[in-house]
């Protein structure tokens, strides 16, 4: 019994330790409940969002993003207009795909939402996209980007209202081919997370070049893991390579961390690096500093300083009298999901059929703060994408968005049409894997 | 040839790191038989410890560069001892003489602790200390601009691992360890003092993880969870050269780093494949590990 006391103190010591230590901060995950209350909310919406963890960052911002959008909603409710009132609810998945179903399960049952929102992961998205098909509720995806999701996953009642990677990829493919009649570039290497999005991305780029028949030689693809602290090897890899431009899918801080470490060699003295989908997002200019690095390539899926619209300023400026911040793309993507959502019921008359709402959101135009003047966005009815403008550009000084003393500038906007992926595309992507395979085969001549 | 080159380059830096993180956690189980699932948040204690002392230190413009690689050094040995002593004397002792497994499972209860003790000490950004990394500069071998610091890192693994040779091979104090290792019971029935010997191996084994983390700190962005995956690849190393074996560790880092570097240069989509796939094979030859001594078990 004397042997059996002593490990049992001993545990309880540190047990008792820890909850001293974990009762002296406040709980990290939070539920956050937004507008209207449950008795007053025409549709509840449930959403996902990353609030611990490396990508908190995501979940703050869009947090903050939800409120301004509910805000607006309210505002235009006084002055009469018929805005309906949203209940928001948002917890934080974990970035576990079983958790996050979990979560949205509960959103159904115990808050009785008719509408899912959110996600970072491309991977929990994909989860909880599945069962969305099952329940019968319409997703509204704000964050992930692999267009698998839309393509060859897409169903009726999945959405995506921010840029996907195929978007991106477009962009970037398009910067490439420009940039190759300036300076002769042939040889591209890429490097992202050994994941879906990573892998989609590359997928997504190579069939972007190839629409636009620009000759490349692939002389590396590399695939270090999420959240890889040390990319050491892979920058030596890469140097060895000898690309002329190297494109990574790496984002948040991932990207960063290569950045950073890329810096302390000679990568940036021989070598280009694009980053098309995340890379100008507002973090990553934060953390470069005042450090330009020559031949950073960057684009992002909603920035500060583009599109110089009154709506953007006014975006911009809503989200940092709120917060003392500045927003990552994020703040933008779950502003124009609840935006989505309150115009389909608007249109739909009420919340209550799925399939008005289904069709209110098909070809729904949005005027959003990334819309360059005389453009709305609006949602592909086949592809359930929204199809946007995309700005690329190269890092420059400026100021206006302190702490952040650089941002992108020499901006190569891209036309929202362009971008969208071609008919003839999507349905050999989708033919692919109704016949089995994962891999896209060639155009037919 | 320039990848065939930047691969032995590359391998050997990868294989020093894996050394210096898998020597404490081969040492601890050699002489008290605990496979300490906790050694990855000791590492990462030691990197955090490192990463913000250095900051603070160049963000202070306080002085020289050099004065920063005596800060790494220093935060690991301070974190290591400090911690190696709380767990040894607060935790383990308690549990001494019980079965493996259940210090198997008390060590990964610790590595749940601490890795949320370290989120709330030191938050969830990366922490970024690579002022000493771009110090030292770099050495052109051919074509490959190698870095210094990881250089410096061979190095330095390098002579952690003769150090420990000696200090188990050549010292009264290694000597009497040795003789815990081989028969526990007739040491203590020689009167020596197993427990402080005890206290001596895990605190040595919690500074050489600190040290790991602390000398890898400016070459990486120090993130939740860098603990967790130095582990997994920690038990690899241990696992192939045989548990216990310092010389079997020193191996086992040389396979898999070499393996690693061979794998992202010509094959990228094998890289985590080729870890496991080298342990594997190691282990269906050879289950003990390279150098790992089958010991007879008393019924």
């Amino acid at each position: 019994m004397e042997m059996l006391k002593r490990p049992v103190s001993g545990c309880i010591t540190i047990i008792a330790a820890t909850l001293v230590l974990l009762a002296g901060k406040p709980a990290q995950a939070e539920r956050f409940e937004l507008g209207a209350a449950p008795t007053e909310a025409d549709a509840v919406v449930g959403c996902l969002y990353p609030m611990t963890g490396r990508s908190a960052t995501y979940g703050r911002d869009s947090i903050a993003g939800i409120q301004i959008a509910l805000d607006d909603l309210a505002a235009e409710a006084a002055s009469g207009l018929p805005a309906p009132k949203l209940r928001v609810i948002a917890d934080d998945p974990r970035s576990k795909a079983s958790y996050a179903v979990r979560l949205a399960q509960d959103f159904i049952t115990n808050d009785k939402a008719r509408f899912f929102c959110g996600i970072v992961s491309s991977g929990v998205a994909h989860a909880v996209s599945d069962l969305a098909l099952r329940e019968k509720i319409i997703m509204v995806g704000t964050d992930h980007a692999s267009s698998r999701l839309s393509i060859e996953a897409g169903h009726k009642y999945y959405f995506r209202v921010t840029n996907d990677s195929w978007t991106s990829m477009a962009a970037g493919a398009r910067y490439l081919r420009d940039l190759q009649k300036e300076t002769g570039w042939r040889k591209l290497a890429f490097i992202g997370p050994d994941y879906d999005y990573g892998h989609v991305s590359w997928t997504d780029l190579q069939l972007a070049l190839d629409e636009l028949d620009v000759e490349y030689e692939t002389v590396s693809d590399l695939w270090p893991k999420l959240y890889e602290p040390d990319y050491s090897i892979y920058i030596n890899a890469l140097q060895s390579a000898k690309p002329d431009i190297v494109v990574t899918a790496l984002w948040g801080g991932d990207f960063i961390a290569f950045i950073k470490q890329a810096s302390t060699t000679r990568f940036f003295e021989t070598t280009r690096l694009a980053n098309f989908d995340t890379g100008a997002n507002y973090d990553v200019m934060m953390a470069l500093g005042d450090q330009p690095y020559p031949g950073l390539i960057l684009s992002a899926r909603h920035h500060n300083n583009w599109p110089e619209t009154g709506r953007n300023k006014r975006f911009v400026t809503q989200f940092h009298e709120m917060t003392g911040r500045y927003p990552t793309y994020a703040a933008e993507g779950a502003y124009t999901g609840i935006m989505a959502i309150a115009r389909a019921i608007e249109k739909a008359g009420s919340a209550d059929n799925d399939e008005a709402l289904i069709k209110s959101l098909e070809g729904l135009q949005l005027a959003l703060p990334e819309d360059p003047p005389g453009f709305a966005s609006y949602i592909d009815p086949d592809t359930h994408q929204i199809v946007q403008a995309q700005a690329v550009g190269t890092v420059v000084h400026n100021e206006d968005f302190p702490p952040s003393k650089l941002m992108v500038g020499n901006w190569a906007i891209y036309d929202a049409e362009d971008l969208k992926p071609s008919q003839e595309m999507v349905k050999r992507r989708r033919d692919a894997v109704a016949g089995g395979s994962e891999a896209v085969p060639p155009p037919t001549p | 040839m320039t990848s065939f080159l930047a691969v032995l380059i590359d391998g050997s830096i990868y294989a020093s790191w894996l050394f210096l993180v898998a020597a404490g956690l081969t040492v601890i189980y050699g002489v008290m038989r605990i496979l300490n699932m906790a050694h990855g948040s000791f590492y990462a204690i030691g990197a955090y410890s490192a990463a913000s002392l250095v900051g603070w230190y160049f963000n202070n413009g306080i002085g020289p560069a050099w004065i920063s690689y005596l800060l790494l050094v220093g935060a690991a040995l301070l974190a290591g001892l400090i911690v190696g002593v709380i767990v040894e004397r607060g935790l383990l002792r308690l549990m001494y003489g019980r079965d493996e497994i259940l210090m198997v499972i008390i060590t990964y209860a610790l590595l749940l602790i601490l890795e949320d003790t370290m989120k709330i000490v030191w938050g969830v950004s990366p922490y970024f200390a690579y002022q000493p990394y771009t110090e030292l500069g770099r050495t052109a071998f051919g074509l490959l601009k190698v870095s210094n610091y990881d250089l410096a890192l061979v190095g330095v693994s390098c002579l952690l691992g003769l150090g420990l040779w000696a200090w188990l091979e050549r010292t009264n104090q290694g000597k009497v360890l040795r003789a815990v290792i081989h028969d526990r019971e007739i040491a203590v029935a020689m009167g020596v003092n197993v427990r402080l010997m005890f206290t001596i191996t895990f605190v040595m084994g919690t500074t050489l993880g600190a040290l790991a983390g602390a000398l890898t700190a400016p070459a990486i962005s120090v993130v939740p969870g860098i603990g967790i995956e130095v582990i997994v690849l920690a038990f690899a190393v241990v696992v192939i050269g045989g548990l216990g074996s310092i010389g079997g560790a020193a191996v086992g880092a040389l396979l898999v780093g070499l393996s690693r570097a061979a794998a992202v240069h010509y094959a990228p989509e094998f890289e985590l494949f080729v870890i496991y796939g080298v342990m594997s094979l190691v282990l269906a030859f050879r289950p003990e590990g390279l150098f790992g001594r089958t010991m007879a078990r008393k019924i």
